[in-house]
């Protein structure tokens, strides 16, 4: 992850010193285990949220021949 | 009547004496000013007191009421404003020195409502820096100060408008809260916090980089929850200039008030996210608060989020590479213009990649889901709003405080401490209110958040009414 940080101090132009990237870099790691276990989760069939709207009770199902 | 007296009302009560012209706007604008010269000094509640344009705007509303153009509650009552929150001609800095000379030429949607309804600006208020944190601890302005004890913090990011309205600088506030920045001061400061439905206020006007897009809300601070819902009533519905505003129609909040509780059903989550790092204090307090409205008919019943100990890890992977989308142009500009721990945190930020964003919030419509069916069990959900009461200041800069005698950090992996009871209800947009339940044996409010199914904010009205006269917390004000 150092290395990462080290490429945005020269992308940016941070002036980051060396004890900067080291407290960047152990931020990063952190965020990378937090994130982990997003990644076990069954997403089959989730899109992604964009917006909250008022949920609508699901409408009972039809029974057959009725329209 | 003597100024503190009518520093002490809320909207509820000086609206009717506007309109009958029992008080004048401009007395109580006055009023107000006085104070703030008084108290400012001492709180560093506001960042910006625009006197002049108050007592402008205050001697217009007295006129227009003279002639009978009486526009409704909030005409003539005093406001403050979040100081990300844009306002036309006045200085809007986010708590940031990279916007310390902005000053903007338009409202915010949710300031021109404002003043549609007549309400008088007194000034901005201050806040963590850039909205990123909730000590209000500030570089740049200085810190804000708890009034019910000053060597304590206000919480935040909205600590300024928690600590005028606590302290009676204002009448009511408004705030922003993208991980429980207008709750968590608000619990902390003892006022009642609204954060509305996700889209309920438009967001149009607030500053960018102050709260990101998916979670982020425009709030209202007050007195009591009547207030709240006085204000939500002028303040809320669609506007085209946010497209993530809600169309939605907004109803009367003022009129699920005084209908009863008995019956509805109180949901409490399950499995110990809220029971972490919980003191002793909070947790009495918010127990008693569940016998109260068990008392008054509620029903509690226990419910399962599955994917709640998620909470933190979607709040972080939604909130910072938004944040990098807006502050881009700043880091690569001015990166020493930030305080040493916001820009590290931003410079992490960059490297957190793009699916993480996208899983995150696929994850957060399987949560809303959950809570979806949660909602078809229970009415509400209750929890306690932070895990204890306001910490010291000097707490906050060793970064942990030490409660029941064991030693709680104030920052982990997840990011702030503070916020890991509020966040819930912002990476579900959920409508929850902060209410006040009690008090420490120091005297320092604590706070307990009731939330609703989306666009249900009638229902947190209702029943935080109905808690807040039953309980009567409301009453108690800081000796200042």
């Amino acid at each position: 992850m150092k290395d990462a940080v080290r490429r945005l101090n020269l992308e940016y132009g941070f002036n980051l010193s060396e004890q900067e990237i080291d407290v960047v870099a152990k931020q990063a790691e952190e965020a990378a285990l937090l994130f982990k276990p997003l990644f076990e989760v069954d997403l089959t069939g989730i899109t992604p949220l964009t917006k909250v709207d008022k949920r609508v009770k699901k409408a009972p199902a039809l029974k057959k021949g009725k329209k | 009547m003597k100024a503190l007296e009518l520093a002490e009302l809320t909207i509820s009560e000086i609206a009717p004496l506007i309109r009958k012209k029992q008080i004048s706007p401009l007395e109580l604008t006055k009023s107000y000013l006085d104070r703030i010269k008084k108290l400012n000094p001492v709180l560093n509640a506001y960042l910006t007191i625009t006197e002049e344009q108050a007592i402008a705007a205050a001697r217009r509303a007295e006129r227009e009421i003279a002639r009978g153009n009486y526009r409704g509650p909030l005409h003539g009552i005093p406001f403050s404003i979040k100081d990300n929150i844009a306002t036309k001609g006045v200085t809007t800095t986010a708590g940031s020195k990279i916007l310390s000379d902005w000053v903007p030429d338009f409202d915010a949607s949710v300031v021109e409502r404002l003043k549609e309804a007549g309400a008088i600006i007194l000034g901005k208020t201050n806040m963590h820096e850039w909205a990123k944190g909730s000590n209000s601890i500030n570089p740049f302005y200085g810190t804000s100060y708890n009034p019910w004890d000053t060597t304590r913090i206000p919480g935040g990011s909205s600590g300024g408008s928690a600590v005028a309205v606590a302290a009676s600088l204002c009448v009511a506030s408004l705030g922003t809260d993208s991980a429980g920045s207008v709750r968590n001061p608000a619990s902390l400061c003892g006022t009642v916090g609204l954060k509305p439905t996700l889209g309920r206020i438009s967001t149009f006007g607030g500053v960018a980089g102050t709260g990101g897009y998916t979670v982020n809300h425009f709030g209202i601070l007050a007195k009591t929850v009547k207030d709240c819902a006085l204000v939500l009533s002028h303040v809320a519905g669609y506007d085209p200039k946010d497209p993530l505003s809600s169309d939605e129609p907004v109803s009367d909040y003022s009129k699920p008030m005084g209908i009863p509780i008995k019956g509805i059903k109180i949901g409490i989550i399950k499995g110990g996210y809220f029971a972490e790092s919980l003191t002793s204090e909070v947790g009495r307090a918010f127990e008693e608060a569940l016998k109260t409205l068990k008392s008054l008919g509620m029903r509690i019943q226990e419910i399962t989020i599955p994917h709640m100990n998620l909470v933190p890890a979607l709040q972080a992977a939604s909130t910072r590479p938004e944040a990098n989308s807006d502050h881009e142009h700043y880091l690569r500009t001015r990166p020493r213009d930030y305080s040493p721990g916001l820009l590290y945190g931003l410079i992490a930020g960059l490297l957190i990649p793009a699916p993480v964003y996208v899983t995150a919030q696929r994850i957060r419509r399987l949560l809303c889901q959950e809570f979806d069916t949660a909602f078809e069990k229970v009415q509400v959900i209750a929890a306690p709003t932070l895990f204890s009461t306001a910490p010291a200041i000097e707490d906050c800069n060793r970064g942990y405080v030490e409660a029941d005698g064991k030693r709680v950090n104030l920052a982990d992996r997840a990011g702030n401490f503070l916020t890991r009871y509020t966040i819930p209800f912002n990476v579900t947009g959920l409508p929850t209110i902060s209410v006040r339940c009690g008090f420490s044996s120091s005297g320092l409010p604590i706070g307990m958040q009731i939330s609703a199914a989306p666009f249900q904010e009638g229902r947190l009205f209702q029943v935080g009414h109905a808690y807040e006269r039953a309980a009567g917390w409301y009453k108690r004000n800081p000796q200042l």
